[in-house]
C-alpha cells in the first residue's frame, strides 16, 4: 500500500525524474566498454609490474592478484583492489586452464672455438628428442649464443654453425627438420650477464627450446 | 555523396578488384592448447581451427561459446583465451641480434591470460596489450585481461 502510494504521488509530483536519470546513468554506465587487468604471481613466485594507461591517466599494479578496472576510454583507470582466488577463478578460470605448458629449455655447450659438443652435453640430444616426441611441437628453437669477447661477426658465424650442428644431430636422431628454427642471437641474450669483451664460456652455447 | 566519399568508395572497389599481392608474413608462434569452437581470421577470411597450427603476424583469433585456446610465441610469450574472446596478434618482431624487438596484441573482448617472454625481458617498452579503453604496458610478468565491449 505504502509503495503504491509513493508511486502514485511520484507520478503526480514528477519525483520520477531522478529515477529515470539514475536508470539512464546506470544503463549508459553499463554500455561503456570496460577493461579489467589483474597482475598474477610468476611461476617462480616472483611478481612483476604492469601499467594500465589511457589518455586520462595511468595505474601501476605490483602486488599479486591486484586488479584495476577501466570503464570507458574517457575515464582514468580506477582504484586498484586485491581480488580473491575465487573471484579470479570465476572470471578467468577458462583462460588460465587453457595456458600452454611452459616451453622446455636445453643448454648445450661446445669445446672452445669448435662445433664439437662437450662430453657433458652429448646426452642432451636424446633428451631433446624425447621432449619433441612427447610434445609434438610445431616450433623448436635451435639458437646459437656467444659471449661478448671477440668480433661480433666471427662470433655470430660460430654461433650459427653450432646451431646448425645441433639441428643436424637432432635430424639424424629422427627429429622433423620442418619444425626446427635455426638462428643466432649473437651476444644479445646472455646466460651469465657480463660487460662487453668478457670471455665467459657459459655464454657460448646453443639453446634448444621445445614449445 | 561528397568527393571524399566517392574517392574512398572508388579506392575500395579498386582494391577489391586488384588485391595486393600477399606478403609472406612472419610466423610468430603456434597453437598449443585448443578446445573448439575456435576461429582464425587471416587474409580477410575466417575459418574453423580444429588442430594446432602455426600463427602469422596479423592473425585474428576468436573463441566461441565453450571454446578456449593457448598459444606460445617464438620468444616464449604465452597467451591463452577463455570462451567468447577475440584478439589480434598485431605485431611481433623477435630478432635480438639485430636489436629488432616488439609485441603488440589487441584484445577486442573476452578473457585472456598472458605470461610475457623474451621480448618483454629484453625490451619492455616495446610490449603492449591494447584493449578498447586502455593500454597495458608490461615489465616481465604474468597477468590477466578482461575486455567487455559494453
Amino acid at each position: 500500500m505504502n509503495l503504491q502510494k509513493t508511486l502514485h504521488s511520484g507520478r503526480a509530483g514528477k519525483t520520477w525524474i531522478p529515477f529515470v536519470c539514475a536508470s539512464a546513468f546506470l544503463f549508459l554506465g553499463c554500455a561503456k566498454p570496460r577493461t579489467q587487468v589483474v597482475l598474477m604471481p610468476d611461476a617462480d613466485g616472483g611478481v612483476g609490474v604492469v601499467e594500465v594507461r589511457n589518455a586520462q591517466g595511468r595505474q601501476a599494479l605490483d602486488r599479486p592478484r591486484q586488479s584495476v578496472q577501466v570503464v570507458g576510454a574517457d575515464q582514468a583507470p580506477g582504484k586498484p583492489e586485491i581480488l580473491s582466488d575465487a573471484r579470479i577463478q570465476a572470471d578467468f578460470g577458462a583462460a588460465i586452464a587453457a595456458q600452454p605448458k611452459a616451453p622446455l629449455h636445453f643448454i648445450l655447450q661446445f669445446e672452445t672455438g669448435s662445433t664439437t659438443l662437450t662430453a657433458a652435453s652429448r646426452p642432451l640430444i636424446g633428451k631433446i628428442l624425447e621432449a619433441i616426441q612427447e610434445r609434438s611441437p610445431l616450433d623448436v628453437g635451435v639458437v646459437g649464443h656467444t659471449d661478448t669477447s671477440g668480433s661480433d661477426e666471427r662470433n655470430n658465424l660460430l654461433a650459427r654453425q653450432r646451431a646448425e650442428t645441433v639441428a643436424q644431430l637432432l635430424v639424424d636422431a629422427g627429429a622433423d627438420p620442418a619444425v626446427l628454427e635455426i638462428k643466432s642471437h649473437g651476444k644479445a641474450v646472455l646466460l651469465v650477464p657480463t660487460g662487453d669483451q668478457v670471455p665467459e664460456p657459459r655464454n657460448r652455447r646453443v639453446e634448444v627450446t621445445v614449445r | 555523396m561528397t568527393i571524399h566519399r566517392f574517392v574512398t568508395g572508388f579506392l575500395v572497389i579498386l582494391m577489391a578488384g586488384f588485391p595486393l599481392p600477399a606478403v609472406a608474413r612472419e610466423v610468430v608462434g603456434s597453437i598449443r592448447t585448443l578446445q573448439g569452437p575456435v576461429f582464425l581470421l587471416r587474409e580477410g577470411a575466417e575459418r574453423d581451427v580444429t588442430r594446432p597450427e602455426r600463427l602469422l603476424e596479423g592473425d585474428v583469433l576468436r573463441t566461441g561459446e565453450g571454446g578456449s585456446l593457448g598459444l606460445l610465441l617464438k620468444d616464449n610469450t604465452s597467451i591463452s583465451m577463455g570462451p567468447g574472446s577475440r584478439l589480434a596478434l598485431e605485431h611481433f618482431q623477435f630478432a635480438p641480434a639485430q636489436g629488432r624487438l616488439g609485441l603488440v596484441v589487441r584484445c577486442f573482448r573476452g578473457t585472456m591470460a598472458f605470461v610475457s617472454g623474451l621480448v618483454a625481458k629484453l625490451s619492455p617498452d616495446s610490449v603492449k596489450v591494447e584493449t578498447p579503453v586502455a593500454t597495458v604496458g608490461v615489465r616481465g610478468t604474468s597477468f590477466l585481461v578482461k575486455a567487455e565491449e559494453k
